[in-house]
């Protein structure tokens, strides 16, 4: 049977929408305009002290954006400690699972490692190599660690604010040094960007497997090393 | 000398990391990043005051490709009221909030407040979205603080609808980009052109932000998120996150899409708002609980800021339409004030009877003199009572809609103001219906003075000494 709202009317009227989206669309791409930002950003990565040009837009030239949404990853892992405790999570896994999170989890942290790196000259960098870190959190929580291999919640905290926290802190002091608000200087670009990327792939890498356990880590007994 | 414009927006950040680091000294920390984010966020607005429109090219980039943050009289206007409001919301939740909640406010409060400033503070249309986000992802947790079913409940609604809205802005943002390729306010302006793609975007951005200004029919989120929420948010939510939303769509509509703009848009929104009005005004005078009266209040003040769209579009540009858009400033500012005051208060009262309904609170609010008085306080500026910046305003707003000929506003709002008048009133003729002497006129100080002084601001500040706003909004336009 045929209802007419659900089956004619919003289907018909989504499809209009998109419809219309996409015209416009098709429009903005087609239409006649001078310099693109693209462009601009692309003949001005050698300038970012990284060859990346992502990694040069995200830590360079629009880092302030890229502040924020550390802030964003921070606030939505407070809000999920504001909402109670962790649930109890998973059982010990047997011995295969367990054999195989022992081999992957390294592998992941020495990938995360090379990502970091990487980002500089391809593609890669902090948000690539946290999520692998936070990949390994999520893996050793499955397997039946109670924390994911993230630290008791007093080492916990000073992780998961790291990377925001060098971000901010180094845009300050260059301001009072006198370059302005994450202004790099000319030839520690490269240096400064690969400190505030560790940071925050740290940060990124224990909130997001923080957020896996869905709320505070449970206090006692710290499992093994931090992801 | 450091520029003052990003210290705004990070100052906060860093004392939210502090208090996420040492959640044992929260309220400690939490209070000294308020104070000082509060006085660099008014540093800015008296540098706009002295000196004119402010503006820092954030990495030295410039313009089209690097990210600027500026403050003209508009955006310095907004910011002085939030960080006056956050500061008392602040002082208010140091006494408020016990230990264990404690540690969770602060963090996403000053998160919340780096937001706002961001918000006011930003020229670039991408970096509006992540501040954006980062308001409603912040504001969403602290709603929930309170860790009741409805409250949590209310505010995943609260947040799904919020991110909603900043998808539908994101879009928008989206369109402007690939039709323009510059995403700076400033250059967006001038590149902007009548054309589909234009419109398209307008909607879509302006469609978003009114999703999270809670206009009427959009604002069935925002009573249940508002009422449940712990008194210092619900404060915040009202007075500050939904006008940040108010802001932007203003600023959108003035310095971007002012060439696409037509007058059925307009007119579209003031319909809109004037619903917002009637229907929020009603609902705040059935409704059984303060709290709840005070979100319906929201709804319906927040219809009053977009009644002004029309107005604006239908008055051509001169001493009129200045005068207009600093009455729709100061009347967004003073219900910032009052509303902020309401709430607070309320908290008092619900803190001291154990419940916030409004037939029984006759005992309640007796025995709370300061707290009855700043809910008088605020209902005066609420309704817009002389001598009240709201009565300024809507004077205002009034006489142009009678020169425009536009009588139907005139109509819609004296409505709106007159049910205003009963729904404070029937909380007030409560607050006084029983004789019991009032023990002292404050009961406690941390609490009662900060709800107190909101409204003495709303009602006697911004309209004896309106002048000062009119100077402020002439500094400098946008880009």
């Amino acid at each position: 049977m045929i209802r007419p709202l659900e089956h004619i009317v919003i289907p018909s009227g989504l499809i209009a929408l998109g419809g219309l989206l996409g015209w416009s669309l098709f429009l903005a791409i087609t239409g006649e305009t001078g310099d693109r930002l693209a462009e601009i950003a692309l003949a001005r990565v050698p300038d970012s002290g990284v060859s990346n040009p992502v990694t040069s837009v995200l830590l360079n030239f629009r880092a302030y954006d890229t502040l924020l949404e550390l802030a964003v990853l921070l606030t939505a892992l407070l809000g999920i400690w504001s909402l109670g405790a962790a649930g109890p999570g998973f059982q010990k896994a047997a011995s295969v699972l367990e054999g195989m999170v022992a081999g992957f989890v390294p592998l992941l942290i020495l990938s995360a490692g090379y990502m970091l790196w990487v980002g500089a000259y391809a593609p890669g960098g902090a948000f690539q190599a946290g999520a692998l870190l936070g990949a390994a959190g999520v893996m050793l929580a499955l397997a039946g660690h109670r924390n994911a291999g993230l630290p008791s919640e007093d080492r916990l905290r000073p992780l998961v604010a790291l990377g925001v926290f060098v971000f901010a802190i180094t845009g300050v002091l260059l301001a009072v040094v006198g370059g302005g608000f994450l202004t790099y200087p000319a030839g520690l670009a490269k240096w400064l960007i690969l400190i505030i990327e560790t940071a925050a792939t740290l940060s990124i890498g224990a909130t997001l497997a923080a957020a896996y356990l869905g709320g505070r880590p449970a206090p006692e007994h710290a499992t093994r090393e931090s992801a | 000398m450091i520029d003052a414009l990003p210290l705004a927006v990070t100052l906060p950040l860093i004392g939210a990391l502090a208090v996420t680091v040492w959640p044992a000294h929260a309220r400690g920390l939490g209070l000294a990043g308020a104070l000082i984010t509060a006085v660099s966020a008014l540093t800015v607005t008296t540098e706009v005051w002295s000196r004119g429109a402010l503006r820092a090219d954030l990495g030295g980039w410039g313009a089209p490709l690097g990210i600027a943050l500026e403050a003209d009289g508009l955006s310095a206007a907004f910011l002085a009221m939030a960080n006056l409001v956050a500061l008392a919301v602040s002082v208010y939740a140091g006494g408020y909030f016990k230990r264990e909640t404690a540690r969770h406010f602060w963090p996403l409060w000053l998160l919340l407040w780096s937001a706002l400033n961001g918000l006011f503070l930003a020229a670039d249309l991408f970096n509006l979205y992540v501040t954006l986000e980062l308001l409603g992802l912040s504001a969403a947790a602290l709603g929930a603080l309170t860790g009741t079913r409805e409250a949590v409940a209310a505010n995943l609604r609260y947040l799904l609808v919020g991110l909603l809205g900043s998808m539908s802005y994101l879009l928008g943002v989206a369109l402007v980009y690939a039709a323009y390729g510059v995403l700076d306010i400033g250059l967006v302006a001038e590149a902007v052109e009548p054309g589909p793609v234009a419109w398209t975007a307008m909607t879509l951005m302006i469609g978003g932000l009114i999703l999270k200004a809670a206009l009427f029919p959009m604002h069935f989120w925002l009573p249940p998120a508002h009422a449940n929420a712990p008194a210092p948010v619900s404060a915040a939510l009202s007075a500050l996150v939904v006008k940040a939303a108010f802001y932007l769509a203003l600023r959108l509509w003035l310095d971007v899409f002012a060439p696409v703009l037509g007058e059925a848009a307009a007119n579209l929104l003031g319909i809109l708002g004037a619903g917002a009005v009637v229907w929020g005004s009603w609902r705040a005078l059935r409704a059984e609980r303060l709290k709840l009266l005070a979100a319906y209040s929201t709804v319906a003040q927040m219809g009053y800021l977009f009644i002004a769209f029309p107005l604006l579009a239908a008055t051509p540009p001169g001493l009129a339409r200045e005068n207009l858009l600093a009455a729709v400033v100061l009347l967004a500012l003073t219900h910032g004030f009052a509303k902020a005051g309401l709430f607070l208060a309320a908290g008092m009262v619900q803190k001291t009877a154990g419940h916030d309904r409004i037939d029984e609170l006759g005992g309640a609010a007796q025995a709370l003199p300061a707290a009855t008085f700043a809910i008088g306080l605020a209902g005066v500026a609420l309704i817009g009572l002389p001598p009240s910046g709201t009565f300024l305003a809507k004077w205002m707003m009034l006489e142009q809609a009678m020169i425009l000929g536009l009588w139907w506003w005139l109509v819609v709002m004296m409505v709106g103001t007159l049910l205003a008048a009963a729904y404070i009133f029937r909380v007030l003729s409560r607050a006084f219906n029983r004789e019991p002497t009032p023990y002292r006129f404050v009961n406690d100080a941390s609490t009662e003075l900060p709800a107190l002084l909101l409204g003495l601001i709303a009602t006697f500040g911004l309209g004896i000494a309106a002048q000062p706003l009119w100077r402020l909004l002439e500094q400098g336009a946008f880009g």
